[in-house]
Formats: structure tokens, C-alpha cells, sequence
């Protein structure tokens, strides 16, 4: 049966409906959830989604509820492994104390990346980046 | 249930809207199509960086621009219970064979029928090649 379904975006997301889901967004956000629902543009529904975001080796976790998310702005669609996601060795802690760890990696990379992107101007010739600014 | 399916069935429920920019939107969906162009009523707007609101009597937001939209979780229920009923109701005047199929076909898991879709095709068109 499987052999039968041609390997594109509907085809190889069939698989998935009904598991649990990693999604992560051209925003770097990480959701998780239950994949319920998708279509040709990989426009997705997630059921019972919780926001993770991570710090070094800790990650905390918020409730989100149902998402529709527009398939343009998904970067990374993977099943999650009931059996071995409670063997990751990272330690949960709550949000509220994780948050600014967290914001202050985000405003640091933008600084790297704005640093670098800088150098290859200035230096060598490269041109700058017109976009989101995103990476992809 | 597709996802845009998903979308109409949530006419009149409260959602937050959030755009690739993200900025957020708050309100209750009015109408919206199958480009996801949607219009809220009542809304609230918040800046990407979360410390500006604006309050919005009516907004029309292009599909294009949207990142993603958080609906009611109770949303999926409602709407599997009124596809049941729509089938229930649909079944009888029907009758025993064909009803079973439209059964089938109306499954909630939307992308198995679809996925089908793909093999069957292939096998006509090279029933005509011969």
C-alpha cells in the first residue's frame, strides 16, 4: 500500500495524521501537538499543541491549544517517538523562569547574524540578505 | 476535516490571528475564504513585540499574510458531531449500498481519501493507453 502512494507533500504526510507532531515555524518556534488535519499546501491542524522553548539543557513548556498553521511558514514536520521522548536528558522547568533565557538567545543570534552578515558585506563582496532575514 | 474546512466551520468563534510579522489579532471570525483571506470583527490588535494595542471594530486580513491561527479547542468536536449528523442524515433517503461507501469516504482522516485518489488515476490512464 505504501508503495502505492507517490511521494509528495499529501503522500508522505498521510503517515502522520493522528500521531504526535514536532512542527517548527520559519520563526524558530517549536510546537508539538497532534497532527489531526493537513492539505496539499501542508496548511496543518495541531490538537492539544504545547509551546516549547529550550535553554542550554533545560526546556519549559506552555499550553496552546488548537492551531491552523499556514503550511508557507512550517520549516520542519517530524513524528515524535512516544517510547524514547521521556529518556531526553533535559530537564523541564517553568516557563516564566525560563523566558528571558530565551528571549536573550533569540536577541543574541540576531546580533551574530546581523554581525556576520556585516563582515561579509564590508569585507567581501557579499550582498545583504533582502529578506526576513530568517535563513530561509 | 481540512484544515480550510476547519477554518469555515469556525464562523462567529473567537481566534487569534497571528501574521508572519507577528503582529496579533483578536477576534471573532466574520467570514473567510478558501485563500484564508479572513475578516475578524471586535478585534484586538497587538504589536509584534507585544507592548502596542490597537482596537479594531472590523479588519480584513489577506491570506498570504497570515502565520498561523489559534481556534477553540472545542472546534474539532463541534464540528466532527455536526459531520456526523450531516452523514446520519444523509443516509437514509440513500439507502444500504452507497451509504456504506459515503461512509467511508467521509472518514475525518481527510488525506487518506485524497492519497487514494492518486493510484486509481494512474490506472485509468493506462487502461486508455492500451
Amino acid at each position: 500500500m505504501d508503495s502505492l502512494i507517490p511521494f509528495t507533500t499529501s503522500g508522505s504526510l498521510v503517515d502522520c495524521v493522528d500521531r504526535k507532531m514536532l512542527v517548527v515555524l520559519r520563526d524558530g518556534r517549536k510546537l508539538q501537538g497532534v497532527l489531526r488535519s493537513y492539505d496539499q499546501f501542508a496548511n496543518l491542524v495541531l490538537e492539544d499543541t504545547v509551546e516549547r522553548i529550550y535553554h542550554q539543557d533545560v526546556f519549559a513548556e506552555m499550553k496552546r491549544g488548537l492551531y491552523l498553521i499556514r503550511g508557507e511558514n512550517v520549516v520542519l514536520l517530524g513524528e515524535i517517538d512516544l517510547d524514547q521522548e521521556d529518556d531526553v536528558p533535559l530537564r523541564q522547568v517553568d516557563w516564566e523562569s525560563l523566558e528571558p533565557y530565551h528571549q536573550k538567545d533569540i536577541a543574541d543570534k540576531k546580533a551574530r547574524d546581523e554581525h556576520k552578515a556585516n563582515i561579509l558585506f564590508d569585507k567581501h563582496g557579499f550582498c545583504k540578505e533582502g529578506g526576513e532575514g530568517d535563513g530561509y | 476535516m481540512l484544515p480550510l474546512s476547519l477554518l469555515n466551520a469556525a464562523q462567529n468563534k473567537p481566534m487569534l490571528v497571528e501574521l508572519k510579522n507577528g503582529e496579533t489579532f483578536n477576534g471573532h471570525l466574520v467570514n473567510c475564504d478558501n485563500f484564508m483571506n479572513i475578516t475578524l470583527r471586535e478585534v484586538y490588535q497587538t504589536s509584534a513585540e507585544g507592548d502596542r494595542f490597537w482596537k479594531l471594530k472590523e479588519c480584513y486580513i489577506r491570506g498570504s499574510t497570515i502565520k498561523y491561527l489559534r481556534v477553540p479547542d472545542q472546534l474539532l468536536d463541534v464540528v466532527k458531531d455536526e459531520q456526523n449528523r450531516a452523514r446520519e442524515a444523509g443516509r437514509g433517503p440513500r439507502g444500504g449500498g452507497t451509504g456504506g461507501r459515503g461512509g467511508r469516504g467521509m472518514s475525518q482522516r481527510g488525506g487518506r481519501g485524497a492519497a487514494r485518489g492518486g493510484p486509481m488515476r494512474g490506472a485509468r490512464g493506462r487502461g486508455r493507453g492500451i
